[in-house]
């Protein structure tokens, strides 16, 4: 191997290590660690505001020896932080923690997301009755979905800047939907089967498939109000018919 | 995409989003608006939408932070596949990185690592340049970074290795004169000899911005005013070169966008100075 790479192996390794280096590497390394931090901070913002600025740093600087960067681009880093917390004993008691995590993530996805052109429900028109079972839904590319034994979009939502962080519910289990409107991330709480919906709708499912698991007065009446509303809010965002 | 406005050799600053729709309401007159390329690699959404408002109105500047030209490894192709269509996009005025390093065997530090000045990695660097240009299809420029710490094995003072890469690869140089004063400071040498190295024609853009001290060193945090030293260098570099289009970096602790634009007019005012002469 050249001197260079050498070199330059030897350099990263001795920033993700905890070894003591020389002072010039430890700037770096402090730099990079607060770098890093930094980038996970600004990603989950209520995981932050839920165990404080200084449990938040030393679980961060943690996980970045333990799950170096893999890309020049910092917005890349972070996807792995919510396994992390999961299995980061000091926060055990905090059993919610890693699903906030995995909603902040979810987020951070949505925001970054490709956009589409506007989908107008009207253009269904165009689909015979006798295909409407066959129509096949495309969510918005901003769209995410999250589930959670806890109250995980309760929690999020009292600890956004302006609410005090007490969360209007307790008791999940929570089946949310991200997407994008107007160039801000929305986050909602749906009910179970619609969320299931589109759930099946994303692994590519027709529109009968994707309704024949709902209960079947839940089904008469999102299919007579809910799935406009899905349109209107840019969670659908348009569709295709599959062949008879 | 209409094309933009022609690139002037006056002050612009260092874009951030806690000054996004001061500037779009208030439209201050600056030369150009410089971004972090790696911070609209997004696939959509609002960031690419803020960008196109300002593309709009001023000449961009995309300013590379991730590429590692300076890594023995070869350049990321997703990377510089992302870059190049960003700058096909928005046709920015001008495209540049950094001399330095950041990754190796997969693991990135995000951050902006000193290179052993060494014929090697001037060979590898030149290479990697030449590949970035081919990529994009135009010329871009490298900027000289703060350091804090010196390779024994380095052979080449920073100020000729800079030189070098810019006339074997044929790009040009974003002169950080902030960078000459603190590694002059952390290093020992005359910021002089530094700026009397640089080859006027190369030099396509100018960078300052404020650093604190740690210790014994001096560290580029982008986080304060220039400093009357730093403001003495860069009129001296404005001597020699002549007027180019200079950028306010200001990244941590970001202040109101008054401060910035005054920090701006004490450029221009370099700038004019010089421009009358």
């Amino acid at each position: 191997m050249s001197v260079l790479a050498t070199a330059q192996r030897e350099f990263i390794e001795a920033l993700y290590s905890q070894r003591p280096c020389e002072p010039g590497v430890e700037v770096y390394r402090r730099n990079m660690l607060a770098n890093l931090g930094g980038a996970l901070a600004a990603t989950f913002p209520v995981v932050e505001r839920l165990v404080g600025e200084a449990f938040f740093r030393e679980a961060a600087r943690a996980f970045v020896l333990a799950h170096p960067s893999r890309s020049g681009d910092l917005n890349e880093y972070g996807e792995s932080f919510a396994d992390f917390l999961e299995a980061y004993p000091h926060a055990r008691s905090l059993t919610y923690l890693a699903d906030v995590a995995r909603l902040e993530w979810a987020c951070h996805e949505s925001y970054q997301a490709a956009d589409a052109a506007p989908f107008d429900l009207a253009s269904l028109a165009s689909v015979p009755a006798d295909g409407y079972g066959r129509i096949r839904f495309a969510l918005h590319p901003a769209v995410r979905l999250v589930r959670s034994a806890h109250a995980i979009e309760s929690i999020w939502s009292a600890n956004q800047p302006t609410r005090d962080g007490t969360p209007d519910r307790d008791t999940g289990p929570d089946s949310v939907v991200v997407c994008r409107e107007d160039g801000v991330v929305r986050v909602s709480a749906v009910a179970p089967d619609e969320w299931d919906f589109l759930r099946a709708i994303s692994k590519d499912a027709t529109l009968e498939e994707a309704s024949a698991a709902m209960d079947e007065t839940f089904a008469a009446k999102f299919l007579a109000g809910g799935l406009a509303r899905l349109v209107r809010d840019g969670v659908i965002a348009g569709f295709s018919v599959a062949a008879a | 995409m209409a094309p933009a406005s022609p690139l002037q050799s006056s002050a612009g600053i260092g874009l951030r989003a806690p000054h996004y729709a001061e500037i779009l309401e208030r439209r201050p007159g600056l030369s150009l608006l410089e971004v972090h390329s790696e911070n609209f690699f997004a696939a959509g959404g609002p960031s690419l939408a803020w960008l196109e408002r300002f593309r709009a109105l001023y000449p961009l500047s995309f300013h590379g932070v991730g590429l590692s030209l300076g890594s023995s490894e070869t350049v990321d192709a997703v990377h510089l596949a992302k870059l190049s269509a960003l700058v096909r996009r928005f046709e920015p005025a001008l495209v540049s990185e950094h001399v330095c390093w950041s990754s190796a065997s997969g693991r990135h530090s995000n951050d902006l690592l000193p290179l052993p000045y060494t014929e090697e990695a001037l060979d590898g660097f030149v290479a990697h340049v030449d590949a970035v240009q081919e990529r994009l299809g135009r010329r871009i420029l490298v900027e000289n970074v703060s350091s804090y710490m010196r390779f024994a094995h380095s052979t080449i003072p920073e100020w000729q290795f800079l030189g070098e890469v810019a006339c074997r690869a044929g790009c040009g140089i974003l002169l950080d004169v902030n960078n000459i004063w603190v590694n002059s400071r952390n290093h020992g040498f005359d910021p002089a000899e530094f700026l009397a190295a640089i080859d006027p024609q190369a030099v396509g853009e100018i960078h300052l911005a404020g650093f604190e001290s740690q210790g014994a060193l001096l560290i580029d945090t982008h986080s304060r005013p220039v400093t009357g030293d730093v403001w003495t260098l860069y009129r001296a570099a404005i001597e020699r070169l002549g007027p180019r289009p200079t950028i306010i970096e200001w990244d941590a602790d970001i202040p109101a966008l008054d401060v910035l634009l005054a920090e701006a007019a004490r450029a221009d005012a370099i700038l004019g100075v010089e421009a009358a002469a």
